[in-house]
């Protein structure tokens, strides 16, 4: 089944620079992707955090643009947050309320719901994923696991084009990650993953791998990642981030 | 009594870090900022005794240098300045306000906590940043007080953010407060 | 660690840290007692005069750490303005800046340890009455490592509230912030008590 591309969803970068006090993280990075599964890989450092945060209109940069689908993600908030949605890490640092009802509603209040239409979205959302006696549950019961696909859930019932997941399966076991990744893979939406993790990037469309706040290589998963497995396996010990 | 020293720790960082929340500006166009609000959960949560010795450490660290107050201050200079007589009365807010948690043990937290945040984040401390104020720009006690009187509001809020984060600590971490262990 | 002592090195750096408490703590009740103008400009020269000798950059610092007194020195000042009482009210304001700016110049001077060991040093005598003064040690150091971890874990949420709303962020994040922190002190507190901890002294 070929997902259905319409360019309305590309998310562009032109000259986009990024600097943290006097250290340049981004240097004039102009990149256009249109493709449904774009993964991005590089060491520690390389920028890449940087640049997921970036697409999601979280950071501004200090030079140039970031649009996607046609939104300018920094500075209007509003159409951003409708249009890109983030997966963080950690969900620790993700979940602001106490109970499921309440975090998968946040969103929805936000995009200018009512409280009843935006707790009757919750449940539906809950509902897509067989979860509706979650309502009530405190977050801080649940597993990681399950802390994870409550921050997927709440991102998902904001209904954006393109969603940035920046390592989103850190810490998780081998058949949990399978079925988050399950859930991930059937979605129409675009999906951009920050990850150390090269399988997880395999059958995706295109990969581009940052070194140093520049794009170091550029193309088809199969290609890129076999350059930087080569160029990792290269790097010496005492180049280690230690 | 590890568990006791890292909590004393954890909340004179506390009062740093909500140091540097952004300032509100109330309709009345008064700044108010969040570390007040720190001080009353120190008292609140900790308690009378642990509750003042973590404001204390707090306002050693600012006494040894540590840019900790609102606005990046610190410094020795800050204790001959007119806020002398607040920092003064920080620890000895939050210890009244401990206490009166901890003597309305049989009254729901979230009362007896908005209660003692109220208390000893208002009457209480401006006593001592009145009388502080009235020393050091030489004024009366009637004129100090007027010119603090706009902060009141700002407070009320602040102690009821205060009692109600007390509640969701007891229900969420009961271990954590000391004031109804 | 982010302190206020400055990087640049004045001939008072070197002097003890006690020392220089001591003389604070005499020149400040000195300047409280004294009640003439003239004793207040002079005043105020000197302690002008003790922030030039390492430097116009040293001073221009000094000056931006007298920042929060402006505010009180204008007030004074057009508080005793209207009352007519001009010259009271200059004698107050030169007192204050003086005074803060004493303490300040000793705090721009003297390095965070030594501070720390002066008041260890303070508290010494307490030991005799049976008082632990190791965990207070120990404290200050804990303060000044969950700083910056609840700052970064402050700003996660932060942002994952930015993530999903165009507003600033509400009060309800300080609950999940609190949460956070007490469980990392937890943490901390398990870590020490798997090295022995306070009772095995």
């Amino acid at each position: 089944m070929a997902p259905v591309q319409t360019a309305n969803d590309r998310v562009c970068l032109k000259g986009v620079s990024v600097r943290f006090g006097a250290r340049e993280v981004l240097r004039d990075l102009t990149l256009a992707l249109d493709s449904r599964r774009v993964g991005i890989v590089g060491r520690n450092g390389s920028g890449k955090t940087t640049l997921a945060r970036l697409i999601a209109g979280l950071i501004a940069p200090d030079a140039g643009r970031v649009m996607v689908a046609g939104v300018d993600v920094c500075t209007d908030r509003k159409a951003a947050i409708r249009t890109v949605g983030i997966l963080f890490q950690n969900p620790d640092h993700q979940i602001i309320f106490p109970t499921v009802e309440e975090e998968l509603a946040f969103g929805l209040r936000q995009l200018g719901q009512p409280k009843a239409e935006a707790r009757e979205g919750a449940h539906a959302m809950l509902a897509r994923f067989g979860r509706e006696d979650w309502a009530e549950r405190a977050v801080d019961g649940l597993s990681q696991g399950q802390r994870h696909l409550v921050c997927l859930m709440a991102v998902l019932a904001m209904e954006p084009r393109v969603i940035v997941l920046d390592e989103p399966f850190a810490g998780l076991d081998i058949p949990t990650i399978r079925a988050l990744r399950r859930y991930l893979e059937a979605l129409p939406v675009t999906l951009i993953q920050v990850s150390h993790d090269i399988s997880a990037l395999q059958s995706y469309e295109r990969v581009i791998w940052l070194e140093g706040g520049q794009v170091a290589a550029d193309g088809p998963a199969g290609e890129t990642l076999a350059r930087y497995l080569a160029a990792m396996q290269e790097v010496d010990d005492a180049d280690a981030d230690l | 009594m590890e568990r006791q020293i890292t909590l004393i720790a954890l909340f004179a960082a506390l009062i740093a870090v909500l140091g540097l929340v952004p300032q509100f500006t109330l309709a009345s166009g008064v700044p108010i900022t969040a570390q007040g609000m720190g001080i009353m959960l120190c008292g609140t949560v900790l308690g009378a005794k642990r509750g003042a010795l973590a404001v204390l450490l707090f306002l050693a660290l600012v006494a040894l240098g540590l840019p900790l107050l609102a606005g990046g201050r610190g410094g020795l200079g800050v204790f001959v300045g007119p806020t002398t007589g607040f920092l003064i009365g920080f620890p000895i807010a939050a210890f009244v306000a401990g206490w009166i948690v901890e003597r309305m043990r049989n009254t729901p937290i979230l009362t007896a906590a908005f209660i003692g945040a109220v208390i000893g984040g208002i009457p209480v401390l401006y006593v001592f940043g009145v009388i502080g104020m009235s020393i050091t720009l030489d004024k009366t006690l009637v004129e100090a007080a007027l010119l603090v009187t706009p902060f009141i509001p700002g407070d009320l809020i602040k102690a009821g953010l205060a009692a109600a984060l007390t509640a969701s600590l007891l229900k969420a971490r009961p271990a954590s407060v000391l004031s109804r262990g | 660690m982010l302190t206020l002592t400055s990087e640049i090195r004045t001939p008072y750096h070197p002097i003890r840290a006690g020392a220089k408490l001591a003389l604070l703590c005499a020149a400040t009740v000195g300047l409280f007692m004294l009640d003439s103008l003239g004793a207040m400009l002079a005043a105020n020269a000197a302690v002008a005069g003790l922030y030039l000798v390492p430097g116009r950059q040293f001073a221009k610092d000094g000056l931006r750490l007298l920042k929060p007194v402006w505010f009180f020195v204008a007030l004074v000042l057009a508080w005793h303005l209207l009352t007519q009482d001009g010259r009271a009210g200059l004698i107050i304001a030169l007192r204050l800046t003086a005074a803060v700016a004493l303490a300040n110049l000793v705090t721009m001077s003297t390095r965070f340890d030594d501070m720390v060991e002066v008041v260890l040093w303070l508290l010494s005598p307490l030991r005799r009455l049976g008082v632990r003064t190791a965990p207070i040690g120990f404290a200050i150091v804990l303060v000044v490592r969950f700083i910056p971890v609840l700052l970064a874990k402050a700003r996660n949420l932060i942002e994952a509230w930015r993530a999903r709303s165009p507003r600033r962020a509400g009060w309800q994040v300080a609950l999940p912030i609190a949460l956070v922190a007490v469980d990392d002190a937890e943490h901390v507190a398990e870590a020490l008590r798997a090295r022995g901890g306070f009772d095995a002294e």
